[in-house]
């Protein structure tokens, strides 16, 4: 069964048809990348996902349970961790206490025995500590444990809302663009790092990218949207070289590759329409199109056609031992056997 | 059922007092629709006009003693003044703290202005003779009021020239335009600052117009009357006809007007007390949630 | 109270405003033994003394002081749903005039037990903001202050006239018992109330509801992200707040004896705003003494260096006349609270919180560090109001 089951799914904003007919699948363990250019409908795709945008038809599945209109807050207690293009987090307040907001679906104890202050209050606010210390230590950020997160460099609060994604206790993760503001090697240490975290805590991911490189390393399947529509899909080695994908990532911004592929009267009347009830819609992305998929074009093959149904996927295994340095005092979830080192001293 | 209503004559009173309200709620719209803010004080700019036409007719303190028309020039300046003093003093330092502190800071001028006003005549209120005298038509039950009629004719041709100004001249169309995109209404050369003093001071202007006429239709004023009297009513007034619409302003003062004085005619003080003010919260909330746009209002 | 952590070496640390760079220079100085305790022992002893002994001893004061502590309530309450949930209510004074009118009508008319009637002002409160909050929540920023402030009028125009609860225009008695008739018990009564309410919004920002409320305020999308229920919290600050108010307008009934409608209006709705904001919204200690300002200020304006100056002042606005000399005395108080009010709003957003926190920080064991008076011009710190959806 999948993690994520989405069929069908559409939104409109006005005379703009921001999503169309969308079919996507995660499954468990898998780390699946979500990419397109400007404006493709990428992040409308995550709001419609994780509740903020109720879409006008099709269904979303969380592990066989209908969830379409389920609202963000339910979603994110049911396991749902998300993380926003442009940073998402309380920014008046300091790492730590944004760590333990994160946590507030499983803070363990009521509004009423909060107030009153109960015994069973104070040990679960400690345990609440624990865990935020823990996720600062294992993202290297201790030492902003107690700074406001406002006045943090770009990076580190992608960093830092990574761990408060973390903090809510995922089982799927989406995440929006967690390079953007990192440079390519900080980017490429992130990948591992998505990689260790999904070995430690046994998550499942979804990700729109830009960085190609880190999709290429990390993503177990790609989606390719373009205005809206699923482009293409598949491993992210085919879809570097699917001809569509490079047509619809190079827009017009290198006529002589252009030349290559084929672009229609049609395709140019459309792309204006989107761009003029985006802009009325303030449905903006500001992200430049990736220069690695640009290198990418130099020879289109025959095109492929895309794989309709994706629970065919070879699941993804978690053998791989844990690695020592991630061993922190962090429950993890329906994860095999654990073997780390146990340090909540 | 309907017969034993009494319809008529608060239907007509209430509409008369309706214009009252909309001539308040232009100033409140027109500071809306170009710095989107709700301005508490535009009822005292009103109230200190009047006082200014009250001091300037009698010659009170240094004031020469000025016949009724400098007067009132002299209190719609007064009007004006404030308008320009509190964008000066208060709304420009607050131009980038959130909407909802300036809200707080206007209801501070409120306040401010009504204490002035005290310091200057007291508590008591004082007489304003009406600037129009005489009764268009008294049929005992039903009485229009010469005053009743400038107000409402004013009314009218107000909403329609602040519409046109708006809708027709490059100074209304900057006004929008520094409402809804600051920063590149600034880079084409419209300078942020003035537009919004010119706003306030419009709003000024617009305020002691309202006052000045109202307070000589009661024929009283107090420090604060106009907030007391009216303040309420215009918001909700504006509110309900779309809080971005001029003609809105006019065509909600009416309706909301004659709702309250059907209600309050028709509600013994028995059964329910301050029906008037039962019917402006209720229509007030079912605007909000049925149609936040109001009545004639476009979508945000 | 603040952890103090060491910074990083060889790190500069992040640039956060003035007020930090100011602690870095001066924490080095820190003192200790002795040196450190003694002096602010003495402080809080003394103050301590003064509240508890020497101002209910004193007939003059005691009732003032009630006002102070009730005042401070409310102020409390209000600063749940202005300071922490970032929503404007300009209908207060209706919440507190319910919480009077059921103290004084349940004790009076249904001869319920005195202590049970503060259970039912609050309770009753706290339904009416309930109710409130689930009709006009949806509606955000602006439009929610007019609708408080038409909610609030709307209580004090109809419902506050109802013969049958309120006694109309005559008042509803609410008569003390025995053992609190005196002024400076019944002070004491109202200081202990004040501590309670002190401690409920103490746990509150400890608690994970402090912490959504924080969250929702600056950013509901975040807040929902993070598995908050942003309606539902909002509705329990609301409904907090309104318990809090009920309770001090349960006191303020005691307090004064007899309750009417008339009193409930805007310009108590309008006080109470600008106490609070004055105050330093989003905090508790700035709350109480900008709260307490206000009630006392009557009688700080009968006999104190405040009455002098007002009297001064009166004298070279006036010219010399003395009708204006006693209309600028009638309406000084009210000039007062407005011009703090937009001195607080213009030029120091923190309100008196940040004046004073150069003492307080002294008081918890800080070095004294009088930088953190200077004026901090346009910065959206914790006085600003927040929340609003409706931003140009």
């Amino acid at each position: 069964m999948s993690v994520l089951e989405v069929r069908d799914l559409a939104i409109r904003f006005g005379g703009l048809q921001a999503l169309q007919g969308l079919d996507l699948d995660v499954n468990e363990y898998e780390i699946v990348g979500l990419i397109g250019p400007n404006g493709a409908g990428k992040t409308t795709a995550f709001n419609c996902i994780t509740g903020f945008y109720t879409p006008n038809e099709g269904t979303v599945r969380y592990r066989g349970q209908d969830v379409t209109t389920a609202p963000p807050h339910v979603k994110a207690a049911m396991g749902f961790g998300r993380t926003f293009q442009n940073v998402g987090m309380v920014k008046s307040a300091t790492a730590m206490e944004n760590l333990k907001t994160a946590q507030h679906a499983k803070a363990g104890y009521g509004v009423a025995a909060g107030l009153l202050g109960t015994a069973a209050t104070g040990r679960r606010e400690r345990v609440l500590e624990a865990k935020a210390n823990a996720i600062l230590d294992l993202l290297g950020l201790s030492a902003i444990r107690d700074e406001r997160v406002g006045g943090q460099s770009y990076g580190t609060l992608k960093l830092l809302e990574l761990g408060c994604a973390l903090a809510t206790d995922p089982d799927l993760l989406l995440l929006d663009e967690p390079t953007s503001g990192m440079g390519p090697d900080e980017s490429d240490e992130l990948g591992e790092r998505l990689l260790a975290l999904r070995r430690e805590f046994a998550l499942t991911m979804l990700v729109i990218e830009h960085h190609v490189p880190l999709v290429l390393r990390v993503c177990d399947h790609v989606y390719v949207l373009n205005f809206g529509r699923l482009l293409a899909e598949g491993k992210p080695s085919v879809i570097q070289t699917h001809p569509e994908v490079v047509a619809a990532y190079l827009g017009g911004e290198a006529p002589e590759a252009l030349a290559q592929t084929h672009e229609t009267a049609e395709d140019a009347a459309l792309d204006a329409v989107t761009e003029q009830a985006v802009r009325e819609h303030q449905v903006v992305e500001h992200r430049v199109v990736e220069h690695g998929a640009v290198e990418a074009v130099a020879a289109p093959r025959p095109r492929k056609a895309p794989v309709k149904r994706a629970s065919t996927r070879r699941p993804v295994a978690l053998d791989d031992p844990p690695t020592e340095e991630l061993a922190v005092p962090l429950r993890p979830r329906r994860r095999p056997a654990p073997t780390r080192k146990d340090t909540s001293s | 059922m309907l017969m034993a209503l009494d319809v008529v004559a608060p239907a007509l009173s209430g509409a008369i007092q309706g214009a009252v309200y909309g001539l308040l709620g232009l100033g409140l719209v027109l500071l809306y629709k170009s710095n989107r803010v709700f301005n508490f004080a535009q009822a005292e700019f009103g109230t200190s006009a009047a006082f200014a036409v009250l001091f300037a007719d009698n010659g009170t303190g240094p004031l020469p003693n000025l016949p009724l028309p400098l007067a009132v020039v002299f209190g719609l300046l007064v009007a004006t003044g404030l308008g320009l003093l509190t964008e000066r003093l208060v709304v420009r330092p607050l131009f980038s703290a959130p909407k909802v502190t300036l809200v707080v800071a206007t209801a501070g001028v409120t306040l401010l202005l009504i204490s002035v006003q005290g310091f200057l005549a007291g508590a008591e209120p004082s007489v304003l003779q009406p600037l129009f005298a005489g009764d268009v038509f008294d049929t005992g039950s039903v009485r229009v009021t010469r005053q009743q009629l400038v107000i409402v004719l004013v009314l009218v041709v107000l909403a329609a020239a602040s519409a046109l100004f708006f809708s027709r001249t490059r100074t209304g169309t900057a006004i929008i335009a520094v409402s809804q995109e600051p920063t590149a209404t600034s880079l084409v050369g419209i300078s942020v600052t003035r537009t919004s003093s010119l706003t306030w001071g419009l709003a000024g202007l617009l305020g002691g117009i309202a006052g000045i006429l109202l307070s000589g239709s009661t024929g009283f004023v107090s420090p604060g009357s106009l907030t007391g009297l009216a303040l309420i009513p215009a918001f909700t007034a504006a509110v309900f006809g779309g809080i971005t619409s001029l003609p809105g302003a006019f065509l909600g003062g009416v309706v909301i007007g004659v709702v309250e004085a059907l209600a309050q005619s028709n509600i013994p003080k028995d059964v329910l007390p301050g029906s008037g003010r039962v019917v402006l919260f209720v229509a007030l909330l079912s605007v909000l949630l049925i149609r936040p746009a109001g009545l004639l209002g476009k979508e945000a | 109270m603040t952890a103090v952590v060491d910074p990083p070496v060889g790190r500069t640390p992040p640039a956060a405003g003035p007020d930090r760079a100011a602690e870095a220079v001066a924490r080095p100085r820190r003192e200790f033994g002795p040196v450190r305790w003694v002096p602010r022992a003495v402080v809080l002893l003394a103050l301590a003394w003064w509240a508890l002994v020497y101002v209910p001893g004193t007939f003059a004061y005691s009732a003032f002081a009630a006002d102070a502590c009730i005042y401070a309530i409310i102020g409390l309450s209000l600063n749940i749903v202005i300071g922490y949930t970032g929503q404007l209510s300009l209908g207060h004074q209706g919440f507190v005039g319910v919480g009077a009118f059921a103290a004084a009508y349940s004790l009076t008319v249904q001869e319920v037990p005195f202590a049970a009637t503060f259970v039912i002002a609050a309770g009753l409160a706290a339904v009416f903001a309930l109710v409130l909050g689930l009709v006009a929540l949806r509606i955000t920023g602006l439009y929610l202050a007019l609708i408080t402030l038409v909610f609030g009028l709307t209580l004090e125009g109809s419902l506050f006239e109802i013969p049958r609860f309120t006694n109309g225009g005559a008042g509803q008695p609410a008569d003390r018992p025995q053992f609190l008739f005196d002024d400076g018990r019944f002070y004491l009564f109202c200081l202990a109330f004040l501590v309670l309410a002190c401690y409920v919004d103490y746990r509150l920002l400890r608690s994970k509801t402090g912490r959504a409320l924080l969250a929702l305020k600056e950013n509901e999308r975040v807040a929902e992200a993070f598995g908050i229920n942003v309606t539902a919290f909002k509705l329990i600050a609301f409904t907090l707040s309104g318990a809090l108010a009920g309770v001090a307008g349960a006191l303020f009934a005691y307090r004064i004896g007899i309750v009417t409608g008339s009193g409930f209006g805007f310009f108590l709705a309008l006080t109470f705003v600008l106490m609070t904001v004055v105050g330093g919204l989003g905090d508790r200690l700035g709350v109480i003494m900008g709260s307490s300002f206000f009630a006392v200020l009557p009688f700080l304006l009968e006999d104190s260096p405040l009455k002098r100056a007002e009297e001064a002042i009166a004298g070279v606005l006036s010219f010399g006349d003395a009708g204006t000399e006693a209309n600028i005395i009638q309406f000084f108080p009210q000039a007062l609270g407005a011009l703090l009010l937009l001195l607080t709003l213009v030029q120091f957003p923190g309100g008196l919180a940040q004046q004073v926190r150069p003492f307080t920080d002294w008081l918890k064991g800080e070095p004294f560090d009088a930088r953190a008076l200077l004026p901090h011009r346009g910065s959206s710190g914790p006085g600003t109001v927040e929340g609003s959806s409706v931003r140009a």
